[in-house]
């Protein structure tokens, strides 16, 4: 890890400043990230140096790891001292580990790595920072313990799913089991170590309308838990949850954002009107098990999702409602393959649903799905996350957020 | 020096991944007996539920905050794998929020647990109406395009927050913070108040440097756009030729929305230290209840970081809980409270200067499955 190009910290002003601060950092109550990148090989001094300078210490490296094309990431220091390689590795689906299968990994990462890693990233995987010079090696040894690095670049990406029906009730279809299925879906498979594609793709799944996989944000092609019409009542226990003073009916009316439940005092029941139900799990929520999902269960397809693309971030836009999410991987081929050919490099799929709209594409090809696609999209919303502002902007604003610093410093 | 690996046969196997599948076979026992059988959980106060099965097993997580950027030594987690074993199943669960769940088969048990991993310095907590975490992108610590380091600014954050985390101090419905580094937003703008590090102006370049990034020759200019001025969203990237018949570009500034994304094809773009804030945004969530699904939007443009505390950030973040925590109805997540008080009325109360950059539009809702409803 460059050991020889390591300086003193008394050389350098902005590192000598970046350490003071990282010692800083770990003086609060939350456990600290730097104490635990101590504990490990991480190289910390970049990290410091970084800081100091109020300036990323990494410039895109390069590493030598045979037959492998992703899930690798590699740096350098700007001045070549110092070098940052890790590995995305694919987590099982649900991320749950025995213990003795996590201490094999553990093992890994301290026989390969720099004896840290980072739990989940944001798509998803398990980053173990590697030594460079036995990443080659390291790659097998991971295989060994039945799990690969995959997911970098403009690849399938890994794919990512709720807890679903390992731990959750409210799960409407087998999200875990979908994205081992297209994990493995050959079309996908076949690809997962190639970059083919003008960006990425990933695919997420979420087992019911809470989304906890955030398909609906961040994913190209997006499958969430859904059913058609009301939820279904069973009346007497609902009554017995009314008694008991777990529910009330006025609190699940006046909780429906949609509007949709009344009371029927004449046979005592809840009625809720299917067609106007929005899926907001607010009544299951308050009274699980007594309402729950109806039975006519389906997975929603939506597209074109994501955070980073060329015209900002975006919401999914509705496809299909699914019988079997096993259904859609056709549909999925072909729209990537319809991208390719047409997006220049660093367009996602959705900036090109954006361009040619959302009908136009899914018509294109919809005899693929075997639902008729329905659903309308709602407006996009165009978000802008920085700005380009002047110097009396940068004033105002620095002056807005001082004077509520100075309040909480004077409360305290 | 590595030993060469060229006399061996090329490992082509690799091409094709070795993935985990099928999930059911990492399962716990207890887990895997009941995929599916769930039909109820309970409250034990904000770090512990119990997930009851039709089988009759009852099984309880307990959820333990996870570091900034979700960073854990072996030696840490080894001692999570050691809890797990001493007051649970054996097994584990990395929540995707960063969290780390023992699962554990009684109440007992699960206190056993929520004690050891408190002796350890971690938290419990996250679940029901507190702040379930603070996400945090890798920034600094890998990332070439960061312009704040989200790890820091997360721990500042989470070091005045931790109440909330615990349940100590009530809040209206769930909430969660996202930490991004660069306007890319890898963090995603789906928490109820996102942090975004940015330029503050237009990105420069070291115009030497720069040519690393472009065509050798202005020959091709006519055939070939440089991708560092293709992926502008805004065409405020110009190339032309270079006296030297090199290629040169120019950034131009009153085009400019600070998107990155030509920092996102090319290391040598680079920018002003002096000039770099975050800009925080307010409203989005994942989830279909209330408004449903929403993208966070712009409430300040800029506000000053500066490590290792990030005073003003900070602070920001912790007046727009609290103005939340003051109007908000019980279970009203931040999206919820600025629909129903109107996005005018939350600038008011937080007094936000209004520059181009952070008009009070109405935050766009109706995404999500509720889509499939409103045909």
């Amino acid at each position: 890890m460059g050991e020889s190009g390591r300086e003193k910290p008394s050389d350098d002003p902005s590192l000598r400043k970046g350490l003071e601060m990282l010692s800083e950092l770990e003086k609060g109550p939350w456990p600290s990230h730097v104490s635990e990148l101590k504990k490990g090989k991480y190289p910390i001094e970049a990290y410091a140096k970084g800081l100091g300078q109020g300036l990323p210490p990494w410039f895109s490296g390069s590493a030598r790891i045979r037959c492998e094309f992703t899930g690798f990431i590699a740096r350098r220091t700007k001045d070549g001292k110092q070098t940052e390689l890790h590995f995305r590795v694919y987590h099982p689906s649900g991320q749950f580990y025995r213990t003795e299968d996590l201490r094999k990994l553990l093992d890994f990462s301290d026989r390969f790595g720099l004896g840290s890693v980072e739990t989940v990233g944001q798509t998803g995987d398990l980053i173990v920072p590697i030594q460079p010079d036995l990443a080659d090696q390291a790659v097998d040894e991971l295989r060994a313990l039945g799990t690969d690095i995959g997911g970098t670049g403009d690849s399938i990406r890994d794919m990512a799913a709720c807890v679903g029906p390992a731990l959750c009730e409210y799960a409407l279809f087998d999200s875990l089991a979908a994205r081992d299925y297209y994990l493995r879906y050959p079309d996908f498979y076949d690809k997962l170590s190639t970059q083919l594609f003008p960006f990425k793709i990933k695919l997420k799944f979420s087992a019911c309308p809470m989304d906890c996989a955030r398909a609906a944000h961040r994913a190209d092609f997006a499958f969430l838990g859904y059913w058609e019409g009301a939820p279904e009542v069973d009346q007497a226990a609902l009554r017995a949850k009314f008694e008991a003073g777990s529910a009330s009916w006025k609190g699940l009316a006046a909780g429906c954002p949609a509007k949709a439940i009344r009371w029927d005092p004449a046979k005592q029941e809840l009625v809720i009107d299917g067609a106007k139900c929005q899926k907001s799990m607010n009544c299951i929520r308050a009274a699980f098990p007594a309402i729950k999902a109806g039975p006519n269960r389906k997975v929603a397809l939506m597209v074109g999702g994501h955070s980073k693309g060329r015209w900002g971030p975006k919401m999914a836009k509705p496809v299909a409602l699914l019988d079997d999410y096993r259904s859609a991987g056709e549909f999925m081929t072909r729209m990537i393959d319809y991208w390719s050919e047409r997006s220049p490099h660093k367009d996602r799929l959705g900036d090109l649903v954006l361009t040619e709209g959302l009908p136009k594409m899914v018509d294109r090809f919809k005899e693929s799905l075997p639902n008729p696609a329905s659903g309308k999209a709602a407006g996009g919303a165009r978000i802008v996350t920085s700005s380009v502002l002047g110097e009396e902007d940068r004033k105002a604003f620095a002056a807005w957020a001082d004077a509520i610093a100075r309040e909480y410093e004077e409360k305290a | 020096m590595p030993a060469s690996t060229d006399a061996q046969p090329a490992p082509t196997y690799r091409l094709k991944k070795a993935v985990p599948v099928p999930y059911t076979r990492n399962l716990p026992e207890i887990v895997r007996r009941n995929v599916g059988h769930w039909v109820d959980r309970k409250f034990h106060g904000s770090g512990i539920v119990e997930h009851i099965s039709d089988t009759g097993d009852h099984l309880f997580t307990v959820k333990a905050g996870g570091t900034p950027n979700v960073r854990f030594s072996t030696e840490t987690l080894r001692k999570f794998a050691q809890i797990a074993d001493d007051h649970g199943v054996g097994a584990l669960r990395f929540t995707r929020a960063g969290n780390i769940e023992i699962l554990s088969e009684s109440l007992e048990q699960a206190l056993e647990a929520k004690r050891a991993i408190e002796a350890i310095g971690f938290f419990v907590g996250g679940w029901g109406a507190t702040l379930w975490s603070v996400g945090s992108c890798t920034s600094y610590l890998t990332c070439t395009t960061a312009v704040v380091d989200a790890p820091s600014l997360t721990q500042a954050i989470y070091d005045q927050m931790v109440p909330y985390f615990t349940g100590e101090v009530p809040l209206p419905a769930k909430l969660r913070v996202n930490v991004t580094g660069c306007p890319t937003a890898c963090g995603g703008l789906v928490a109820d108040i996102v942090l975004v590090g940015h330029y503050g102006a237009a990105p420069s370049f070291d115009p030497e440097r720069i040519r690393l990034c472009l065509p050798s020759s202005a020959k091709v200019l006519d055939k070939v756009v440089p991708e560092v001025q293709m992926v502008c969203p805004v065409n405020a990237i110009e190339s032309f030729a270079r006296p030297d018949g090199s290629v040169g570009i120019k950034i131009i500034e009153k085009k400019c929305i600070g998107c990155g994304r030509c920092k996102d094809v090319c290391d040598h773009i680079t920018w002003d230290a002096d000039k770099v804030g975050v800009s925080v945004l307010i409203g989005g969530k994942s989830s279909n209840t209330g408004v449903g699904p929403t993208l966070a939007q712009v409430l300040v443009p800029w506000v000053p970081a500066c490590p290792p505390r990030y005073r003003e950030s900070v602070a920001v973040v912790r007046k727009i809980v609290d103005v939340w925590r003051a109007g908000a109805k019980p279970g009203e997540r931040v999206a919820d409270y600025v629909n129903r008080v109107g996005m005018k009325t939350v600038f008011e109360q937080l007094k936000v200067p209004v520059a181009r950059w952070n008009r009070p539009n109405p935050l766009r809702t109706g995404f999500g499955v509720r889509q499939f409803v409103s045909r």
